[in-house]
């Protein structure tokens, strides 16, 4: 998000899902969209049976979209910015580029130019472990298409040059013209219904609703005065892996955990778990009981989607209202009664009569959804933002014209290999992700009794040609080891994922991936490198 | 025979609804046409196709079958009169069908045989294909009901119905004084409203080749691959489908002890058939596409001489990526033709 907002001005889909449907062509890369996205690359698969348009797929495994692509490449876990460095290179060789584009809507064109000079296919293929005539096609398909849409997911950003890969991909759109146009943009996929309703409300360390900064003199002013309060702090606070660091170094005391299972889900997971237990006071807010809520001092109740009313807004940017379907169990209320309880007992004095006046705030506090009101909401299937008032119909794609951040702006970023490299004694890539049955750590999937059946064990898969080699077969327990920990780990031997890989998955409290997953940083977004580190792998 | 003029059907409906929880299909809130108990919705007169069929009446989605307490286990049963008013005569053939299999001589699903000696039909004849994804007459159907059992069936007249009873509660319908006699007139309009519905326009014309292929064993494994590589494994095909009846059980703790509940399957899941030891007889997603096919296109036909699809549509309505009947059993013929040149 941090990428794509310094290129843009704006970190979200520019482009609104049904308008995957025109498209020419798709940048698929590092989204597993058939397992996470299931509905959105049913409009891909649809675009390329009936449309014939051109998919290129970049992923280190054959995924499901692989399968359909005109073009995949599979290039190595961790080289994603060489990857499109090198496509750009092929672009500019054969001046498939927007000159157009580049001199009316961006800036800082030479300064791309210079570093991609020092991509050129031959070394990108022998760098990435691609064919060089595959890049070339795939440059060449994205390039040429008149209505050409990068998808993203966590593929890409959850590695030490997350926000770089961002930035490179902001790039290649911005070289070719493919954005603040009808089906043509860069679109990050966000994995849960209301992430982005979450990072729009502010619950990022840097920004109130609606991306505004807190260390903007003016923005906090307005905030201290429309809660009748001063002293809002002016700096940044703290990441969620920060916040766990801190718990380990002591710089933080206190901790407030909803719908979290970082002891599941935090990469060197057993490191996790270490630091929230000493922590003096560990708050857990869940619907269920989990792995997380067993190190709390205070457990409190929370509400699924169905016991409570408010908005949810998705990845395509679109606030929805989302009425009560049954009332809560027993003994629940609504968060945001228990906030405003908290926040009165700590001396600040907070009510509200229902989310609408909630909602009412948040359009008098944020430009983009000042329009998005709950009447409006109610009568129809939601709104996109920005939508800056009553009468404004929303807005299906960014930067029409012109950029949120007035030019587009090319940041080049040069290839910086993974923080831990494989080398003898872990020879293998350990890579991570996710199945489409199961739903993060599982506290609400796990407890479906079909979905628990697709997908009830935690797996690690591996290479035919790998296998073969460690003398191990489908259905053997491994012991799957990094700088981290080990783990025992049942094999799925597969050819879609390449040789030197290997693939598993966090959903499983008994077999977690993220017990061998390295706590290395994206020194910008703070987003940990889960997408790889080294491991090695022992028959037993 | 009788006749009902279309304005008294919502009359006659509340009037039912009285003694019995009547469905119909009716506007819900969000401007979807399902089918829903009176009053859920607003009624329109407006039947066309529902994305789910009467079976979600007798096989809902979700139920409690038992309640296992720590003494005694209960068998939970729903008996409820229910009347469905408005039911497609695809949708019917699809219950016969269903019956047939849920109430077996020794095999009786008490939930499901409750509900079903507890419902009354009242089928309403399209007087032209509801939606462009009809193909009951290439699956055996017509646009009305020959002599797939039921109660009541009503024929489109215009301003009013031609009104015919298929069984004795039928019967007992009819004598309700919104119903009144009909004339020599609307005998030979009857006649003139089959003959038109019987040169319908169908989606499409190849079960039977498609049937036939499978059959002969013609159609192999490379096809059903090649198809998967695009299903995204959502199971939605199944569940809209009328003649679909698998389901899973789970229990789940309630105040007294543990209910039991059923719930929808699908064979599309590789869970469906993994057995204990890991070993999944239909391993890939091409083999479970493969499956699902031929149990409604070859197995039920082998087994009791009639295919298990009445032509519905909906799982060309409801699939995301073009894989419902209509499309793989055109994909079908067109491999076939393909193959021959």
């Amino acid at each position: 998000m941090a990428g794509l907002a310094a290129a843009f001005g704006s970190g979200a889909m520019t482009n609104s899902i049904p308008e995957l449907d025109d498209a020419d062509a798709f940048l698929v890369i590092g989204s597993n969209t058939t397992e996470q996205h299931p509905l959105i690359a049913a409009r891909i698969i649809e675009a390329v049976r009936r449309k014939n348009a051109r998919l290129v797929v970049a992923d280190p495994r054959r995924i499901g979209l692989a399968k359909l692509a005109t073009v995949h490449l599979g290039h190595r876990v961790g080289t994603d910015a060489a990857l499109l460095n090198g496509m750009m290179h092929i672009i500019l060789e054969n001046g498939w580029e927007d000159d157009g584009f580049i001199q009316e809507r961006t800036e800082n064109i030479d300064a791309l130019k210079k570093i991609v000079t020092a991509y050129p296919p031959k070394k990108v293929a022998g760098l990435c472990g691609v064919d060089e005539e595959i890049l070339r096609k795939a440059a060449e398909l994205y390039a040429r298409s008149e209505k050409a849409m990068i998808l993203y997911a966590m593929g890409i950003t959850q590695h030490i040059t997350g926000t770089d890969n961002v930035k490179t991909l902001a790039n290649l759109a911005m070289l070719t013209g493919h954005v603040g146009f009808p089906s043509t943009g860069v679109n990050p996929l966000r994995g849960q219904n209301n992430v982005q309703g979450a990072c729009d409300m502010g619950a990022l360390p840097n920004v109130y609703t609606g991306y505004q900064r807190v260390n903007d003199e003016a923005v906090t002013r307005k905030f201290e005065e429309a809660w009748g309060t001063e002293g809002l702090s002016r700096e940044p606070g703290l990441t969620v892996t920060e916040m766990v660091h801190g718990a380990e170094t002591g710089e933080v005391q206190a901790l407030y955990v909803l719908g979290e299972n970082p002891v599941v889900s935090d990469p060197d997971a057993r490191h996790a778990a270490r630091a929230l237990k000493k922590l003096d006071f560990l708050v857990v807010q869940d619907i269920f009981m989990t792995e997380t809520a067993r190190y709390a001092h205070v457990i409190l109740p929370a509400l699924s989607f169905a016991e409570k009313a408010g908005t949810f807004t998705n990845t395509e940017r679109r606030v929805q209202v989302s009425g009560q379907a049954m009332p809560p169990v027993k003994g629940c209320v609504e968060e945001w009664k228990v906030f405003c309880e908290i926040a009165t007992r700590a001396g600040y004095p907070m009510s509200y009569e229902s989310p609408e006046k909630i909602l009412d705030e948040i359009n008098a506090v944020t430009p983009s959804y000042r329009g998005i009101t709950w009447k409006r909401l109610e009568s129809s299937w939601g709104l996109p933002w920005p939508c800056p008032d009553e009468s404004h119909p929303g807005t299906p794609f960014l930067h029409k014209n012109r950029f949120a951040r007035g030019l587009g702006h090319f940041d080049p970023r040069e290839y910086i290999p993974s923080a831990e490299i494989p080398d003898e004694e872990y020879p293998f890539v350990l890579t991570t992700g996710r199945v489409g049955p199961q739903f993060h750590t599982g506290t609400m999937t796990r407890k479906v009794s079909i979905l628990e059946r697709e997908a009830p064990r935690s797996l690690l898969e591996i290479n035919p040609e790998d296998a073969r080699h460690l003398r191990i077969r489908e259905g053997n327990v491994v012991a799957v080891e990094s700088r981290r920990g080990e783990l025992r780990l049942l094999v799925h031997v597969t050819p879609d994922v390449p040789e030197g890989s290997v693939f598993g998955t966090f959903h499983y409290s008994e077999g977690n991936i993220n017990e061998l997953t390295i706590c290395a940083l994206d020194p910008v977004a703070k987003i940990p490198e889960y997408k790889s580190c080294a491991v090695s792998i022992r028959r037993i | 025979m009788k006749i009902l003029a279309k304005e008294k059907v919502q009359c006659l409906l509340g009037k039912m609804n009285r003694e019995t929880r009547v469905y119909c299909p009716q506007r819900a809130e969000n401007g979807d046409l399902l089918l829903l108990p009176l009053g859920d919705g607003i009624y329109t007169d407006e039947l066309g196709k529902t994305p789910l069929s009467a079976k979600t009446v007798l096989f809902p989605q979700g139920e409690d079958i038992l309640l296992i307490e720590k003494e005694r286990i209960l068998k939970i049963t729903d008996e409820e009169e229910v009347v469905v008013f408005g039911v497609r005569p695809c949708d019917m053939r699809a219950i016969a069908f269903t019956d047939r299999f849920m109430m077996r001589d020794n095999l009786v699903d008490p939930n499901y045989s409750a509900r079903r000696n507890a419902m009354t039909c009242i089928v309403v004849a399209c007087k032209e294909p509801p939606s462009e994804t009809c193909f009951c007459k290439a699956t055996g159907g017509e646009l009305f009901l020959t002599d797939t059992p039921h109660d009541v069936q009503l024929f489109d007249a215009g301003s009013y119905f031609i009104a015919i009873a298929g069984s004795d509660k039928g019967k007992g319908i009819l004598g309700n004084g919104h119903f009144e006699s009909a004339t020599a007139d609307d005998v030979e309009k009857l006649e003139a409203l089959k003959e038109k519905a019987s040169h319908a326009g169908m989606a499409t014309n190849g079960v039977q080749s498609a049937s036939e292929k499978l059959l002969a064993n013609e159609v192999d494994d490379l096809f059903w691959g090649h198809l998967a590589e695009r299903c995204i494994k959502c199971g939605g095909c199944v569940y809209v489908c009328p003649t679909c009846t698998c389901f899973n059980v789970h229990d789940y703790p309630g105040e007294s002890g543990y209910f039991r509940c059923r719930s929808w399957d699908a064979c599309l899941f590789s869970g469906f058939t993994r057995e204990t030891s890991g070993h999944n007889p239909r391993p890939t997603q091409g083999a479970r596409l493969a499956r699902r096919h031929e149990h409604k296109l070859k197995f039920d036909l082998m087994n009791y001489h009639e295919i298990g699809c009445v032509g519905c549509g909906r799982c060309s309505d409801a699939c995301p990526v073009g894989l419902g009947a209509i499309e793989i059993i055109d994909e079908m013929n067109k491999a076939q033709e393909s193959r021959k040149t």
